[in-house]
Formats: structure tokens, C-alpha cells, sequence
């Protein structure tokens, strides 16, 4: 019986090796380079180039333009700004086999300037920017479209062949012109306006995540619609157009920008209009300075803005990021008492020390005033700390700025994120996060 | 005992039936291996001027296209450098510490201790804790050089005064690792070790003007005797001599003051006793080299 069993494993075993052909009948090695020399050949078969869209891992919608050439040469368009939509630059890409074929973009072009990881580059945070690959792997090849995920980020990159007409917008600055819409950064006041069929719509714009909040006033009361944006080549287009009884606005176009008066002129619904700074908002939120200062004070928390005051087009005018060991500015309200019993606010400079966050530069103020327009005015008690040498122009600056006699108008950006803005002039703002 | 038979049987079986599934070699021509021997692209004129300047020269490999894997924490996200950048970096890399180095030690030197590889990325290398990292040295072997996309030189577009910073810390960087690549092939005397002692890793309790009043010439210095030997190096080569004796001049402490005396001459002595360098003269050369490209 055993006889049996063991001459049935060894014919087991034998026919095991009986091996079917291999399914493939090339080389692993001659596969991949037959898939590398599909993709090459597929990226230089499009004379016209390719478009592509990109959404940063930040959120924030973006647009190419890829020609590559068989020499490892690749010229590229973006709508990152007026400069990169205008100029075409040209760097270097190579295919390579990874784990998969990858598409790199191996030295520094347009790409790169989204996923630089110094954060004043793009608006991101250091170490990540807004969070964009350049080393792709090759997905899906179409016959008229590639599809590519980042390996970093995951950043999701689909190529589809453009037509002539597509390069041409690129060439003849067209796309340079819808960017001239970025210029409304330079204007110098928070509040930023333009009026459409008898309504004015005030707009606050974030170009790092391209989405914008609308204000306006309908039937008595203040309308908010927010959405996200991105170009093309008739304009900006509005993600979800707004909707406004009988006017429907999808989005601007025909910009030009007038550097003297800091003025955009554009057209929405081919009909002119004029986007220009304001120093109030169009209707004050009367309510907003006391929820901020309450949401913190009630939760025994505080408020933080990572990068301090913005003032006259500068951001962080006062330079407090380059405190050393700076960490965020903080605003905690209702943090303690005065021998005199007085209910302090303080506001300050938290640093990284060894051992971790200290608040160790803090001035003081008296309870907020609420006036009934809106404005909170905050009341300077003291510095309350030694304020090192190397950070007292900051210090001093951001206090100073923060004891202004006319006070702030606040702006609620979110469920826990609010703008405090200058009443003097709406020139100069912060924010606060929780 | 039977079954022991049975086993070897099947043993003897079971190797045949291995050897029997040798199979047809389907891998295919081992030359087409993709990526072996390299990377390859069509060389265009940063390879040319590159393989010109430092690989005919130097056998030095400089990389400048991406590569994931020279980078090596793949947990940082990294850009790679403009090539536009290229050209300008390795020039002032070539002026400012090549050149005087073989104008000293003479044409060989450096092509026997240069890195054999120097790498280059576009932006800085950002840590957790919010620091960056500019250069960073591998063995004797490898160098990286971090933020080249912000190198500006006097002369190149856009320089403005504190640019200068930048180029300094670049070649303070370069300067730094390359002191250790020197120690490393002849070592210091012993007697460097303890002239302060008090070695700490640290290091970054103290600030650069604590460090100096304890005798050492940067906090980054307290950090090991071998740091504090390349950091010496670095800061007289970079800033000068005229910048040393100012220095030392804030120093309050005599015993600070005097032991940055002794290690300063220690370095002196070791270039000319290892290597048959004029450490002032090349401190001279040097620091000219970078006045030439910041001011």
C-alpha cells in the first residue's frame, strides 16, 4: 500500500512539470520595452500636444498643455498663472520602467510649480505645496486619451490630444489674457465688488484652492453662494453658476486689468463690468466679532492664524514667520485675570521650544468692545512678557496693528474660520482658524 | 526502518523532478534589460558642458534629473532642479571650492577626493518638525545639494543682497562635508578632541553666540569632535579670516575666545601636515571666490 501511495506522489511529481507554454511569448524584459516604446511613440504621435487637467490634492482645478518630442523634450503651457499660460517653457521628461511604466517629469517646469514643497511658491504649506505629483504611472493607453495616477499623491492626470486650435489658444495668449483675472489680487482692499444687472456682488476669492464667496443683498438680506472655479479658453468659469432670481451668472471673461486704478474690467453675460476694491464690507455681519470671540472664550480655547497680518498687498507684512521658532499667532480670549480682576485677552506669539509649544511673548487686552456697526476695538493693556530682541518688530507691529483705534470688521469664512479686517482702510487683515 | 526508505525515495524523486522543470530561458536578451547601465535620455547641452567640466576632468557624476531613488528618505516630497540652473550652480561650485583647493594641493587632488557623485534638487528637503535641509553628504561617495532653484549669484537675474545667504550656507554645506571626506582618508590629531570636549548631541539647546562663548564656532559644532573639526573648517573657509578675528572679538569668555584660537590653529596645522596645504592662503582663494559671486 505504501509502495503504492509513494509511486503515485513521484508520478505527482513528475507531471507537475509538465508545464503549460508560457502565456507570454516575450521576455518580461522585452514586454516592458515594447510598452515603454508604445508610450513614447503614443506621446510624440500628437503634433498638437495634449491637454490635461489637473486637480491639486489641495483642491484646486488646473490646466496643461504638453508637447513632447522624441528627444526627451517636453513643451508645456499651464493656467498656474499669467506668465505660465504666456511663455511656454521647455525642460525634460523620461519613460521609465518602475514597478510600472512611469512618465517623469525629471527637472523643474510648470508642473513642479504645484507640487513645490517651499509653500510660498504655490499658497501651500511647506513640505507639500499643493500636494501635486510629476512622476506619473502610465495607466490606460487610449487612442486618444492616456491615463496617468501620481505615485506620490495620487494625483489623478489624464492626457486627451489636442487639435490645432487648442495649441493655437496657448500660442496667441488667450489663455494668457483669462489669467489677467489673478491680477485682482493687487487690489489693495479686502472687499473686492463688481455690479451685474443692478445687483453688486462682493466676492472674496481664494486662488490656492480657486474657489470664490459671493456676497450680495436680495429682497433685504445677504445672499452667500460659494463654488469653485478654473479657466478655459473663453474665461473663468464658474463651477455651479450663480443663481440670482433672473440672472444666472456661469462665469467672467474679456478681462483687462487696469494697473493705475488697480480695476478689472471684464464682462459677464457680455454685458461690462468693473471689479474694484472696497473698504467696508457690503453689508457688515453685526453679529460676527462677538461669535468669534465667543466661540473661543466659551470653549476656554483660542484662536490661530499661522502667517499674521496681510497689510497693504504684503503678506505677513510684519515678518512674523521668520521669528525664530515661530509656531502661529494666537488671540485666546478671556484667558485670565488682572490683580485688579480684570478679564484679560491675550494675544501672542506661540514659539516651538524644547519640550514643545510656549507661549512666551503675550500682550494683554481689556474685554473687547462691540460697537453696534459691527466693529470689535480691541482695548491694549500691556505687554505682558520679555519680547526677545529678534522678535520685537514683529511683536510690536502685530500689537499695535491689533490695538487700532477703529477697530476690525470680521468675516466669517467657514464653520471655525473667520477674517478680521481693518475698518480703517480694509487694507489690512488676518485670519483665524480653530 | 521501511519508511525511512520510502522517504529517501521520494527525496531522490523529488529532486529529479526538480531538475527535470529546468525550463526554457524566456527572459530574453539579458542587454535589453531596461534601465541597466542607467538612465538613459538624448544628451542635450547641460549633459555636454557637465560631462566637459567635471566627468572628463574629475570622473564626477553630476545627476540633475529626478530620480527618486538618489534621494534617500522617499518620505519627502522633493522637486528637481530648473536646467537652467545647472550650468550656473556647478560653475560657482567649480570657482569657489574646486579651483582653489587645486590651486593649493595641486592639479590631482581633487580628482582623487572630489564625491564621485553630486546630486542635485530644485527645492529644499522640508523635515516634520518645519527645519529644511540643504546638503547632505553620503560616505565619502555622494552629495547632495538641496534649493539650487533659489541659487541666485551676483550677475544672474533677480540677485538681490541677501541671496548671499543662500550661497554661503551652499558652500558651507560643501566645505563641511568635504572636511570629513579629508579626515576621513588622514585623521586629525586626537588632541583636537579635547581642547573643549563637552560633546553634546544637544547641540541645538545653544544658540551660535552660546556655542562660541564655550569655544566651540557654531552650536552645530558641539554636536561630535568630527562635526566640530569640518565646522571650524567651513565657517574659516566661507567668512574669512577678517570675519574670524571680529568674531572671536564678541566672544566674552577668554576660555571660549582661546580654545577657538587653538582649534583654528589646529586646522591650519593639519592641512599642512596632512595634505602640504596653506590653509590661509586657500582660506584667501576661497573667500574670494565667494566675495566674487555675492558682492
Amino acid at each position: 500500500m505504501k509502495r503504492i501511495l509513494s509511486l503515485l506522489l513521484i508520478a505527482g511529481l513528475f507531471s507537475a512539470c509538465q508545464k503549460d507554454e508560457s502565456p507570454f511569448d516575450k521576455g518580461p524584459d522585452e514586454r516592458i520595452n515594447e510598452t515603454l516604446a508604445s508610450y513614447e511613440q503614443a506621446l510624440v504621435s500628437s503634433p498638437a500636444g495634449w491637454n490635461a487637467t489637473i486637480i491639486t490634492g489641495t483642491g484646486g482645478l488646473f490646466n496643461f498643455h504638453f508637447r513632447f518630442n522624441a528627444s526627451n523634450r517636453v513643451f508645456m503651457f499651464s493656467d498656474f498663472n499669467q506668465e505660465t499660460a504666456g511663455t511656454e517653457k521647455e525642460s525634460s521628461y523620461r519613460l521609465k520602467s518602475l514597478q510600472q511604466p512611469v512618465l517623469m517629469f525629471d527637472t523643474y517646469s510648470y508642473i513642479h510649480l504645484l507640487g513645490d514643497p517651499t509653500g510660498s511658491v504655490n499658497g501651500g504649506q511647506n513640505g507639500e505645496g499643493l500636494k501635486v505629483d510629476f512622476e506619473y504611472s502610465l495607466d490606460t493607453l487610449y487612442a486618444d486619451s492616456i491615463i496617468l495616477t501620481g505615485r506620490f499623491y495620487g494625483t489623478r492626470l489624464k492626457l486627451i490630444k489636442s487639435d490645432q486650435a487648442d495649441l493655437d489658444a496657448w500660442q496667441n495668449g488667450i489663455w494668457e489674457n483669462n489669467l489677467a483675472f489673478l491680477n485682482i489680487s493687487e487690489i489693495l482692499e479686502y472687499f473686492k465688488r463688481f455690479s451685474h444687472a443692478g445687483v453688486t456682488y462682493e466676492m472674496l476669492i481664494d486662488e490656492t484652492s480657486r474657489t470664490i464667496l459671493f456676497h450680495w443683498v436680495s429682497g433685504g438680506t445677504l445672499r452667500t453662494f460659494v463654488t469653485s472655479y478654473y479657466f478655459d479658453n473663453t474665461g473663468l468659469v464658474l463651477q455651479e453658476p450663480l443663481v440670482n432670481g433672473n440672472t444666472t451668472i456661469t462665469g467672467f471673461d474679456h478681462f483687462d486689468w487696469n494697473d493705475n486704478n488697480k480695476t478689472l474690467d471684464m464682462q459677464v453675460n457680455g454685458q461690462d463690468a468693473t471689479i474694484a476694491g472696497a473698504t467696508a464690507p457690503l453689508r457688515t455681519d453685526l453679529g460676527a466679532p462677538r461669535r468669534w470671540w465667543e466661540a473661543a472664550a466659551n470653549a476656554g480655547s483660542y484662536w490661530i492664524s499661522p502667517t499674521g497680518f496681510h497689510v497693504n498687498g504684503v503678506d505677513d507684512a510684519y515678518h512674523v514667520t521668520e521669528v525664530p521658532n515661530y509656531y502661529f499667532t494666537i488671540f485666546w480670549p478671556a484667558y485670565g485675570r488682572t490683580q485688579d480682576n480684570v478679564v484679560v485677552d491675550i494675544l501672542g506669539f506661540v514659539t516651538q521650544e524644547i519640550g514643545g509649544l510656549a507661549l512666551n511673548i503675550a500682550a494683554g487686552y481689556r474685554p473687547p468692545n462691540f460697537t453696534s456697526d459691527g466693529r470689535v476695538v480691541f482695548p491694549f493693556l500691556d505687554v505682558l512678557t520679555d519680547v526677545p530682541p529678534e522678535a520685537k518688530d514683529a511683536f510690536e507691529k502685530t500689537y499695535q496693528k491689533f490695538s487700532e483705534a477703529e477697530g476690525f470688521y470680521f468675516v466669517q469664512t467657514g464653520a471655525s474660520s473667520y477674517d478680521m479686517v481693518a475698518a480703517s482702510d480694509a487694507r489690512s487683515w488676518i485670519s483665524w482658524v480653530r | 526502518m521501511k519508511s525511512v526508505q520510502y522517504l529517501f525515495l521520494l527525496l531522490i524523486a523529488g529532486l529529479a523532478g526538480l531538475s527535470s522543470c529546468k525550463k526554457d530561458n524566456v527572459s530574453g536578451n539579458a542587454d535589453d534589460i531596461p534601465g541597466l547601465g542607467g538612465d538613459e535620455w538624448v544628451n542635450g547641452p547641460v549633459d555636454d558642458w557637465l560631462f566637459t567640466n567635471y566627468t572628463q576632468v574629475y570622473n564626477v557624476d553630476v545627476k540633475y534629473k529626478w530620480s527618486q531613488t538618489e534621494l534617500s528618505e522617499l518620505n519627502k516630497f522633493v522637486v528637481p532642479v530648473d536646467e537652467a540652473q545647472v550650468i550656473p550652480v556647478m560653475t560657482a561650485i567649480k570657482d569657489i571650492w574646486v579651483t582653489p583647493y587645486e590651486q593649493e594641493a595641486g592639479g590631482n587632488f581633487m580628482k582623487q577626493y572630489m564625491p564621485r557623485f553630486i546630486i542635485l534638487f530644485g527645492s529644499p528637503s522640508y523635515n516634520s518638525d518645519g527645519s529644511f535641509t540643504l546638503g547632505q553628504a553620503e560616505g565619502e561617495g555622494r552629495i547632495l545639494l538641496f534649493d539650487l532653484n533659489n541659487f541666485r549669484s551676483k550677475g544672474m537675474p533677480g540677485y538681490e543682497p541677501v541671496d548671499s545667504l543662500t550661497v554661503k550656507e551652499m558652500f558651507h554645506t560643501i566645505e563641511h562635508e568635504f572636511g570629513h571626506t579629508l579626515h576621513f582618508n588622514i585623521m586629525y590629531p586626537v588632541e583636537f578632541k579635547t581642547i573643549t570636549g563637552g560633546y553634546t548631541s544637544n547641540w541645538n539647546n545653544n544658540t551660535n553666540a552660546q556655542a562660541r562663548e564655550q569655544g566651540f564656532i557654531s552650536n552645530y559644532a558641539m554636536n561630535g569632535p568630527d562635526d566640530d573639526f569640518v565646522e571650524t573648517i567651513a565657517f574659516l573657509l566661507v567668512e574669512g579670516q577678517s570675519w574670524f578675528q571680529a568674531m572671536l572679538a564678541t566672544i566674552e569668555s577668554d576660555e571660549g575666545r582661546t580654545k577657538l584660537q587653538q582649534k583654528a590653529a589646529m586646522v591650519e596645522d593639519y592641512y599642512h601636515n596632512a595634505w602640504n596645504i596653506n590653509f590661509r592662503s586657500l582660506q584667501t582663494r576661497t573667500r574670494a571666490a565667494i566675495i566674487a559671486y555675492t558682492k
